[in-house]
Order: C-alpha cells, then structure tokens, then sequence
C-alpha cells in the first residue's frame, strides 16, 4: 500500500516545504505561549490534575507537529486534544473518585470542611449585646458606635480597645470617620462581616442589622495535634484520616467531614453487597437484551424507511421525511410522557381502544413483560429517525457501478440488498451501531421516565425493578443509602459497568475490524 | 499541502477564540433584575427608624464594589423575589441576581456549586433537605430575631436541625382528603368506611374508581400507614430515630393488609400516576383521593365538585406529612449578614408573604399572612395538617422512598400480599441503613 | 436507486402493486411518527390542557399558550431558543470540521496506535455520562476561573464540552463514511502527484459531503435536544438554551405548564425540521450523479 509510505518519499518543493514549517512553527508557539500562561496559572492555584492534563496535552501537540514521521497525527491532534481534556479527563476524575469516601457528608476538602466547621460563632454566657452604628473614614476604614443594653456607648475600631463615649447623642462626625446611616450600612454589612471590632476577646462583631456582640468562635482548629477543639463544650475532635472526618474519642462526628481517599473500599463494598446476590444477573440480562434489541429494531426500521424513500414514485418525498424524522426533533423527555399517557390503561387513548375492539389491552406498567415491550417501543419510536438519517446517507456513498455489475449478472432485489447495500453500508454504520449498543445500554432517560424501573421485583435484598438495567440500579444502590448519595460509591459501580460494556464493545470491535477488512478490498 | 491544513486548522483555531471572545465575562453581563423595577413596593420600609437623608460623603467618587446577592429559587417564588430584589437595589444599592432553577435541582447543584464556590448566598427549599445539607456542611445558621414570634411555632421546628435553625420558612403544606361531594356527601371517618363507599360507588356504576391513590408513593400513603398506627421512624426525644423502622410493625401490616383487599376487590387499581389520578377525579370517575394544595388550581379550574377534609383514621390518627419551605443561606456565601438582612427586613414581611402567598397559594407560614388569607380550601387543608408530622429530614430518609414505595406497587399490582411486601421494604431499609 | 431498475423487466401490474405496497408502508410510518405528535400539538392549542389524558380535539383552541409564551419575561422563549441555534450551530460547524480531519487520518492512514487510539475513543463513549457530571462542572469552573468565557454559565464553556464529548462517535462514523469510499480514487490521484490534503479537498471532500451534512444534523440536534450538561453548565435564566428552559418547567411536577410546554416543545423542534427540510437535497441527492468512476 502506498499509504504506508513515510511522507518524506512525497517530496515537495522545499521552499513549499520550509514556509510550512515556519508556518507550524509560528502556529506552535503561539499555542505554547497560551499553554504555559494557562498552565502557570493553573499550578500557581493548586489545580494540579488540571494542570498536568493541560501540559501533557500540549506537549504531545508539540511533539506530532515538529516530528514528520507522526504526520497523520497532525490531521486528527485537534480532535484528540479535545477528547483528551473534555471527554477523558473528566472519567479519570470520576474514577478516581471511586477510590474516595466522597459521598454525602464528605463532599469538602479537608481545608474547606475545617473552615466550615470554624465558620460559626457563639454567644457565651453573660456577655452583652449591643446595637450599632456604623462609621466610616474617607480610606473605607470602619468604627463602630456601641450602645450596651444599659445605655453605655462605645466607640470600637478593630485592633484597639473599646472606648467609652460620654453624651447621648450620635455625632456625624467622630475621630475622622463619618457615621453611616442604618440604610445606607447595608452594603457594607459584608465588608464588616468578617471584622471584629476591639481587641482578642472583647472584639465585637455584628450579629445583625440590629446587634453587635462579642461573639466567639465555637470551633477552633489546631493544626499541631490536627485536631478541633469545642470551645463552648470544650471537647476535642481529632481528625481521622480514614474516615476523612473529625471524631471526639467517644466517637461523636462532626459535621461536615471531608474527603480522603480510601482504596478499594467502595469496591469491596459492591462485592459484598446483597445487591451482586441479588436481582444482579437479572438486571444484567435485561440490559444486555435491551440494549440489543433497541439496536437491532431502530436499525432495522430506519433502513428499511430509507430504503422506501429512497426509490422514485414517493409523493412529496421531502414532506414525508421531514415529518418521519419529527420524532427525532421532539424533545425525548415529552415524547415519553405522551406515550406514558397514550398507553394508560385507565385513560390512555391505545389501551382504551384496544379494550374496545379486543376486550383486552396489555398491563404496560404493572406486568413486567409488556413494560419491557413498552419501553422498547418507545425506544423504538424515538430511535428509528437516527438510523433512517445515517442510512440514508450511507446510502448514497455505496458506489453505484458496483450495482450495475450486479445486474449486469442478473443479481435480484434481495440479492442485491444482502450482496452489496448491507455490507457497504455496515462499513459505515457497523461502528455506529456498535456505540448506538454502549449508549442503549446507558440509556437511564427511557427506563426511568417510562416506569422507573419499575414493576418492582419482589423480595429482593435491595429494591430493584423488572425493567431496572444496570445504570438505574446503580442509581438505587448509591443514591439511596445510608446517608443520601453515595458519589464514590456510584462511581466504582459505573468503573465496574465500564469494563463490562467495554469488554461487550471489544468483543463487538472484532467486527469492525472485519468490516473494515471488507472495505479494504473493495 | 500542509501549509493549507495549517491555514485551516488554524482557522478552526481562530474560531473557537472569536468565539471566546464573543461570550462575555460572567461580571459584565447585566443582571436581568432591570425588568419589574416598576411595582416595586415603595412602602416596604427597614423597621429602624433611624434613616436620616443617606449623608453620602463628597470624597465617596472611587466607586465601591457593591456586593452580589444570589438567590437560588423555583419558579413559583423567583418572580416575588426578582421585585423584592428590585427595590432592595433601588433603596441600598446592593444587587440582588435571582437565579431560577427547577425545585429539586436548587438541592442537587447547590452540593456541586457550593463547594466549588459557584453557589448562591440564598436558597428555596424543603425541610426536609436539611439533613443532607448540613451534613455536607452547606448551610449557615440563620436568626430570626424578634420576628421569630411571628412564624409558626411547628414550622420554625421543622427548620431546626440539631437545635440550630437553619431556615426562614414561608409555607407549609400537606396532603388531605379531597371527595366529590355529590357522590360522598359525608366525609368518611375510617379507612374501612372508604372501603365500604368505594364498593357501593363501583356496584352502582357511577364511578370507575371509588377510591384512587397515585402508584407507590410513599408521601401520599403515610397518612393511611400512620391511620393503622404504622410508622416510617419512630420518634424519640432526639427527633425521628433511623434505627426504629416501623413499616412492618403491627400497625404498618395492617396498612397493608388494608391496601391489599384494596387490590383484591378491585377498589385501588395499578397504574395510576398524578396526572392519571386528578384527571379522573376531575372527570368524575374517581370519587376520592388524597392530594395536596398545589393540586387546588386544576381542580377549582375542571369544575367538578369537591370537599376537603381530615385524613380518616383507623386505630390510629391519620397523619400527613407535614413538609415546610423556607428560605436557607449557603455556608460558602460571602455575604450572610446581607443575606441575614435582606431575609429578615424584607422577606419575613406581611407584604412579602403575602405576595408569596398569591404567587402559589399554600398555607403561609407567617402568621399574620396566615391568618389573613380567608381561602376556605386552604384553611381545610390547614386543618388536615394540625395533626401532621414534619417530614423526616434526616438523611436515612433517601433509603425509604424506593424501598417502601416499590413495596406499595408490588401490593397495588398483585404481586404479593401486604405483609410480604411490606417486611421486606422494612429489611431493605434496615440493610440501606447499616450501610449494606 | 436499485430498485428502479430492479423490475424494468416485470410486469406492470407488479409495479403499479409495489408503489401501492410503498405507499402503505409510508403511510402506516408516517402515521405512526405523527401519532404521539399530535398530542403534544392539540395540548398546545389547548388554553387548560393535561399532557396525554386531554381529549384529541380541544374544546376549544386557543392561541393562549403560545402568547403565554412569547410574552412570558421571567421565561424568555425566543431568547432560549436563539440560545439554543446559536450554540449548536457553533457546535455542530466545530464538531464537523474537527471530526472530518481526524476521520479522514483514521481511514487513509496507516500508523501505529491507530487501532489503539480508534478503540480508545470509542471507549470513552462507554463510560455512563450521568455519572462524569459532577467532574464536568467542576472542569469547567476551573477553566472558567482563567478563560472566563468558557467557565461556567457561559457558552463557550458548554460549546467546549459538547465538542469534547461528541467528538468520538462522530469520528467513527465519519471514518465508516470514508471507508466506504474506494481507495483507488484518491490512490490514483497521488500517483499523479497530489498531496493528501489535495486528494482530501478536490476529491474525497466532495464525496463525503452529504455525509458531513448528516453528521453536522445529528450534532446539531444532539447540542439541541440536551439538557443535562446545559443544566449544569448553564445558571442565568437569559442564558439557558430552549431545552432547559422547557425542563425547568416541569421539573416540578406539582406545578406542570402541560400546555406552554408542548407550545414551547413545538416551537423547538421547529428549527431542527427546519434544517432538515432545507439540507435534505444535501444528504439525498448528493452522491447519484456518480462521480465515483475510479
């Protein structure tokens, strides 16, 4: 094959060749120049993962265009970069994820927990409210004006004790700051949030629009022992890196805790878990059938319409596709619903006339068989226009004097469809639907919205429903726990369906390749 | 020939950077609050009385950066509050960028966008997230101050989690019993006598349903659960206990065992969603059911005839959950005691709630609004839910909803008596619970 | 195609039966795609509808819905759906471009990692993408806290992802496209001494441009018709695309607009028939004039 060819044995002009490479080069640089600003960036702030993902993707552009043996690359670098950074970079994050505790109550960094749980303040016993009056000086610096339920009145500046103030009435001006009015203090009540006014223990903060009081913080953090301590309790929370939370040594938690990483624990967990005993195999198979057979049925249907389309005596042929692709240009979401509602037994439209005509309309949501017919139904209905749309343009790319031959042998109709359409037209649309199988197999919209999942299986370790497949099981397991959503845990669960559909997608691979084969030789 | 293939991925390049260039900076984009700035209430007023003429002084020419409040709503509240917004900017100059969501939603991003430092400063909600928020440490406490008299004394508890409030609530809500009154005329006391009637209305043919109730679901069915003196969780000093399942206690059976000769006779039917269950109580071929406020609108609006009245009880008191929203402030917000201010001096208003009230008409959480607003069918509902309990807000409560409810539809389909079904919801949560 | 030829031998009479047998075929699909549709269409006409349960005609109609919709400021409609347009064209022009390229390497050059990197991008389809979300927020807020105009609530930063995650499928497919066309075309051309980008662009890139349109449609309504991604990316009710804007209106289900909601679900798939009306000529008609003569 002459492709297999190093491109040095296409040799063009050299001048042609070097304004190229200076082109590249240019091109280059200005991409490097970008990179390393966003990089800089990026570690400057502690976004390693980011960072790194960045650095080594601009690094392998650098590399395929400065070597001309990676030629090929270069046609299809913009597309790798951009599956490498947005497709694949957020899956390592999710897996990695699977190796962590994060999940309801340890959503935080261990940083951003600690600043919560050190974010509120008390009131200890016997200290006095004040109201407040807001000053401000011409350099934005702010004092307060303090009136104790007593009647006494301070004049409190950060960093500086209380000052006692004679008289009773409130001058506009004071110590170079001018006093703000109770309307006006409202934009600047989040600069003064975080101020305390006085000094260490005697700083006051304002509580409210209406009262100031020497508030104290509850919770103190020390990083020498790693531990937070209780100041109104006075207890002592030490942090325990396993659990990612802080604990007191009879066991109390305190909440938020925080992130840690915990090894394969979500995954011995899974194996564990009743539910692999349980209605596993079946929610399996059941994914597994429909994921199969949506493929096959809207494959099968949207070539067999682009077939009748495609042939001459159709009136309004462009009328007729556009209204045979609308199912397609409907949102899902309320296409679901309406078949939802048609199919109702009580009131829907196709269950209603049935019973009319046969005496008898099919259980749609309460017998497990005719949800899964249902659902496939539906998925038929909404998958069909994609198929219809690729064959018919696949279509179109199978050489017509290949056809000509045929006839000129006397090939017929069927012959002609399973000799030559078939084939060359799984050259292009095999990998399709191959993925069109990995997406039906994910498919959590049509299973949940048309029941659930549902009917329930009956005595069951963990709930699961007769139409469950795997994704919304999952969305049972994790979601549905102890504490809420289990983010780490789903995500070990989905690491798991990944190998499996990735195994099933390799397997399915071989026939790519065999098509591709096909093609090869033509 | 690679010159070219430079030039037009460069091209396609250039593109996505125009392209970057065309979408503004989030800063400089105008917040839509402009918009209603025209009914804005110029009556409400701050309670202090100390608002002189705003002395703003000369040297004042470096402009501030004012700051941002950002509130996370539904869209039933967002209008109420995008005006409330507009005269808060209007009279102090402090922004307020309403951003809508759809309910459930406000919870499920707030635990990506909080921590990421993306999340509002002030949130709609349910009580019943409370849990689950502050576990994640979320939520940042918030006062009522004097005004704490004024809210209803069991919505303000269901705010409370661990002793701390966390929310300015604004309504509560339940469910009740709704009949078509020409053909119930008498409001039913018992759980069998709604068996009795249902039987009576299918032999005559009037109806097809006598009685009708949503698949699964475990909202809609704790009133009759608690009416035969089940339980989801018990209760105990320290609130819902999680280690206390009650659904397959004797009570919680005999629920069951009630749904089940339900099925049996063919008084409650499978298949029946909240769209299906209103639109034949609507239609006249279903004569009760239970449903909640929110549902008044299509039903005034169909025509049909209706009463509301008390959940019927068995051995024991039909309970409805009592649900409560409220306003709550983001732990990450860097503005709380603007949050704190713009809640307390603006929201927890007669004008406010008031507003809020006629926006989605539930009962009002604020007392002077609620016992203002002379709606009979609210007040019914009102008094359905005296007896009502606070929906758990604890996290263990996310188990219960797919076990218990698929317990249900296996009764309601057929598939198993009540009690089997029912015990193994109850083994299910037990299992979800120690972490299984 | 074929079959015009097929039966020039038969009888008239089995023509004539065949059309009749198409025509039927035709009808009962056509029949078959309409019938959900026309619910959605009466409950939009309809001032006080329910969603599938309401009768087939309205009692009455009404434009109500429709004006509702239009007028409606806290839910702007047109804005939303200019959102929409813009964005997925954007999207599907990038996509297109970038996927031609890659596509055109795959089936024409034989290099080492090729099958590697080909299966790789098709297994990062296969990863559940309910399940990425949560690291695709936080992706986009971080590159959002440098390029503002691709972080969150913005478009570009949605544009981005869509690129990035619609990128593998569309790869392959385009691949299957090239490969179904036969080497000797552009074999013979570099023989005669034409580079790859000039056997790419005068000869290949002709062939396989109703395929482009193909591709570009089925981005152009996979950037349309989503809105888990925008829901997460997307904040500012001015900036939502039409998808979720009209989710946002039922996800609460005690408070359903059945009937804005299929006005606004009509309006929607406005543009993508559209499209396809006007770029069908593209997709039919654009290889039979047999340019393919080795």
């Amino acid at each position: 094959m002459k492709y297999q060819q190093s491109t040095g044995e296409l040799v063009s002009p050299v001048f042609r060749n070097l304004r190229s490479y200076l082109g590249t080069l240019v091109g280059l640089s200005l991409l490097d120049g970008f990179a390393l600003w966003f990089i800089y960036n990026l570690l400057a702030d502690g976004v390693w993962f980011l960072g790194i993902a960045v650095f080594l993707v601009t690094l392998g552009i650098n590399i395929i265009f400065l070597r001309k043996d990676l030629y090929p690359l270069r046609w299809i670098s913009p597309g790798l970069a951009l599956i490498l950074l947005l497709a694949f970079y957020p899956i390592l994050f999710s897996v990695y994820s699977a190796f962590t505790n994060y999940s309801d109550g340890h959503l935080l960094t261990k940083e951003q927990s600690i600043n919560r749980i050190t974010q509120d303040y008390y009131l200890p016993e016997d200290t006095e409210t004040f109201s407040w009056e807001l000053y401000r000086s011409e350099n934005g610096n702010f004092a307060l004006l303090l009136t104790g339920e007593n009647g006494d009145r301070y004049w409190a500046k950060p960093d500086q004790p209380l000052e006692a103030l004679p008289g009773q009435e409130s001058p506009e001006t004071y110590d170079g700051f001018v006093r703000v009015s109770r309307a006006e203090s409202i934009k600047y009540l989040t600069e003064i949030e975080s101020i305390a006014f006085g000094v260490g223990e005697e700083g006051v903060r304002v509580k409210s629009l209406s009262s100031a009081a020497q508030l104290q913080k509850r919770f103190v953090y020390n990083a020498d022992i790693d531990a937070i301590i209780d100041q109104k309790q006075e207890i002592v929370y030490y942090a325990d890196g396993d659990l990612g939370s802080f604990l007191s040594v009879t066991g109390t938690e305190l909440f938020p805790g925080y992130q840690v990483a915990v090894g394969l624990d979500n995954f011995t967990r899974l194996i564990k878990s009743p539910a692999l005993s349980g209605p596993f195999l079946q929610v399996f198979l059941w994914t597994i059938v429909f994921a199969f057979i949506s493929v096959v049925s809207t494959f099968m249907l949207g070539l067999f319409l682009a077939l009748v389309l495609d042939s001459p005596g159709i009136p309004l042929p462009k009328v007729i596709r556009s209204l045979l692709i609308l199912p397609y240009a409907v949102p899902g979401v309320i296409l679901i619903l309406i078949w939802r509602g048609l199919l109702n037994p009580h009131l829907g439209v196709v269950n209603l006339t049935l019973m009319q005509w046969f005496g008898w309309a099919p259980a749609w949501f309460s017998d497990p068989f005719w949800t899964k017919m249902g659902i496939l139904l539906v998925n038929l209905y909404l998958g069909y226009p994609y198929m219809m749309l690729i064959c018919s343009g696949a279509l179109k790319a199978i050489p017509q004097d290949v056809y000509e031959a045929a006839e000129v042998d006397g090939a017929n109709i069927f012959q002609k469809f399973f000799n030559i359409t078939l084939p060359y037209l799984l050259i292009s649309v095999g990998p399709l639907l191959v993925s069109s199988f990995s997406f039906n197999f994910n498919n959590f919209n049509v299973i949940y919205l048309f029941n659930e999942g549902g009917p329930p299986i009956p005595n069951t370790p963990t709930p699961a429903g007769h139409s469950d497949i795997l994704i919304s099981y999952t969305y049972r397991l994790a979601f549905a726990g102890e504490r809420g959503a289990d983010y780490g845990y789903a995500a070990a669960i989905a690491f798991v369906i990944f190998i499996i559909l990735s195994l099933i997608t390799l397997f399915n691979f071989r026939f790519t390749r065999m098509w591709e084969e096909v093609s090869e030789n033509v | 020939m690679s010159k070219k293939f430079s030039v037009l991925l460069g091209v396609v390049l250039i593109l996505s950077f125009v392209l970057a260039a065309c979408q503004p900076a989030p800063a400089a984009e105008p917040v839509s609050v402009e918009e209603p700035v025209a009914e804005s209430p110029t009556e409400v007023v701050v309670e202090e009385p100390t608002t002189e003429p705003t002395t703003v002084p000369a040297e004042e020419t470096v402009e501030e950066e004012l700051p941002v409040l950002v509130i996370w709503s539904d869209e039933a509240r967002a209008p109420v509050l995008e005006k409330l917004g507009a005269a808060f900017a209007e009279e102090y100059g402090v922004t307020i960028q309403v951003q809508q969501m759809g309910f459930g939603d406000v919870r499920d991003q707030l635990k990506v966008a909080g921590p990421a430092g993306e999340g509002p400063d002030i949130l709609v909600g349910a009580h019943d997230w409370l849990g689950e928020l502050t576990i994640n440490g979320l939520l940042s406490p918030v006062d009522l101050e004097d005004k704490a008299d004024l809210f209803l004394p069991a919505a303000v508890d269901a705010f409370m989690y661990d002793g701390v409030l966390y929310g300015l609530p604004y309504v509560t809500e339940n469910v009740a019993f709704l009949r078509n009154p020409e053909l119930v005329p008498d409001a039913p006391q018992t759980w069998s006598e709604v068996a009795q009637i249902a039987a009576d209305l299918e032999a005559s043919g009037v109806v097809k349903q006598g009685y009708i109730r949503q698949d699964g679901d475990p909202y809609h069915f704790y009133p009759i659960l608690t009416a035969f003196d089940g339980y989801i969780f018990n209760v105990n000093e320290n609130g819902y206990d999680p280690t206390d399942v009650g659904i397959d206690s004797e009570g919680g059976l005999a629920a069951g065992k009630w749904l089940e000769d339900m099925v049996t006779n063919g008084h409650v039917v499978a298949a029946v969603d909240y769209e299906i269950m209103h639109t034949m109580f609507e239609q006249g071929e279903a004569a009760m059911m239970i449903t909640g406020p929110w549902a008044l609108d299509r039903i005034r609006q169909s025509g049909i005839p209706y009463a509301i009245s008390e959940i019927p009880s068995e051995t024991g008191v039909g309970r409805p959950f009592l649900g409560v929203q409220g306003f709550m402030i983001s732990a990450f917000s860097e503005n709380k005691l603007l949050a704190q201010t713009f809640l307390n001096e603006y929201v927890a208003t007669e004008e406010t709630m008031l507003e809020i009230f006629a926006a989605d008409p539930r009962a009002s959480a604020f007392i002077p609004v609620r016992d203002a607003i002379e709606d009979e069918d609210i007040a019914a509902f009102g008094k359905a839910g005296e007896v009502g309990m606070a929906m758990p807000a604890i996290p263990e409560m996310s188990a219960v909803w797919t076990a218990f409810g698929d317990a249900i539809n296996i009764v309601m389909q057929g598939q198993q008596p009540g009690q089997e079904a029912f015990e193994n919801a109850a083994a299910q949560i037990r299992s979800a619970i120690e972490g299984n | 195609m074929f079959k015009q030829n097929a039966f020039s031998n038969s009888p008239l009479l089995k023509k004539r039966l065949l059309l009749w047998l198409r025509f039927v075929i035709i009808l009962i699909a056509v029949l078959f795609a309409l019938f959900p549709v026309i619910w959605i269409i009466s409950a939009a006409f309809n001032a006080s509808g329910t969603l599938a349960t309401q009768k087939l005609i309205p009692n009455q109609i009404s434009l109500a819905n429709f004006q509702k919709m239009v007028n409606d400021p806290l839910h702007p409609f047109i804005r939303w759906t200019w959102n929409s347009i813009k964005v997925s064209i954007i999207t599907s022009v990038l996509s297109v471009a970038i996927t031609t390229f890659s596509a055109y390497a795959f089936s024409r050059f034989r290099f080492r990692l090729r099958r590697s990197l080909l299966m790789s991008i098709l297994l990062v389809q296969v990863f559940p993408p309910v399940l990425a979300m949560i690291a695709v927020f936080l992706l986009v807020q971080q590159i959002g806290m440098y390029l503002p105009g691709f972080g969150l609530n913005t478009h570009g930063g949605l544009i981005l992802i869509y690129l990035g995650g619609q990128m593998g499928i569309n790869v392959w497919l385009m691949k299957g496209f090239f490969d179904s066309i036969p080497r000797d075309i552009d074999e013979s051309a570099m023989v005669d001494g034409a580079t790859y980008w000039e056997s790419f662009w005068y000869l290949i890139f002709p062939l396989v441009r109703p395929m482009l349109v193909v591709v570009g449609i089925l981005v152009f309504v996979g950037t349309f018709g989503d809105f888990v991604l925008a829901r997460v990316i997307l904040q500012d009710t001015q900036k939502f695309t039409l998808m979720v804007g009209l989710y946002m209106f039922i996800s609460d289900r005690f408070s359903q607009n059945w009937g804005v909601f299929a006005a606004g679900s009509l309006l929607g798939s406005l543009p993508i028939v559209v499209l396809y009306l006007s770029l069908q000529d593209q997709i039919v008609s654009g290889l039979t004039k047999g340019a393919v003569k080795g």
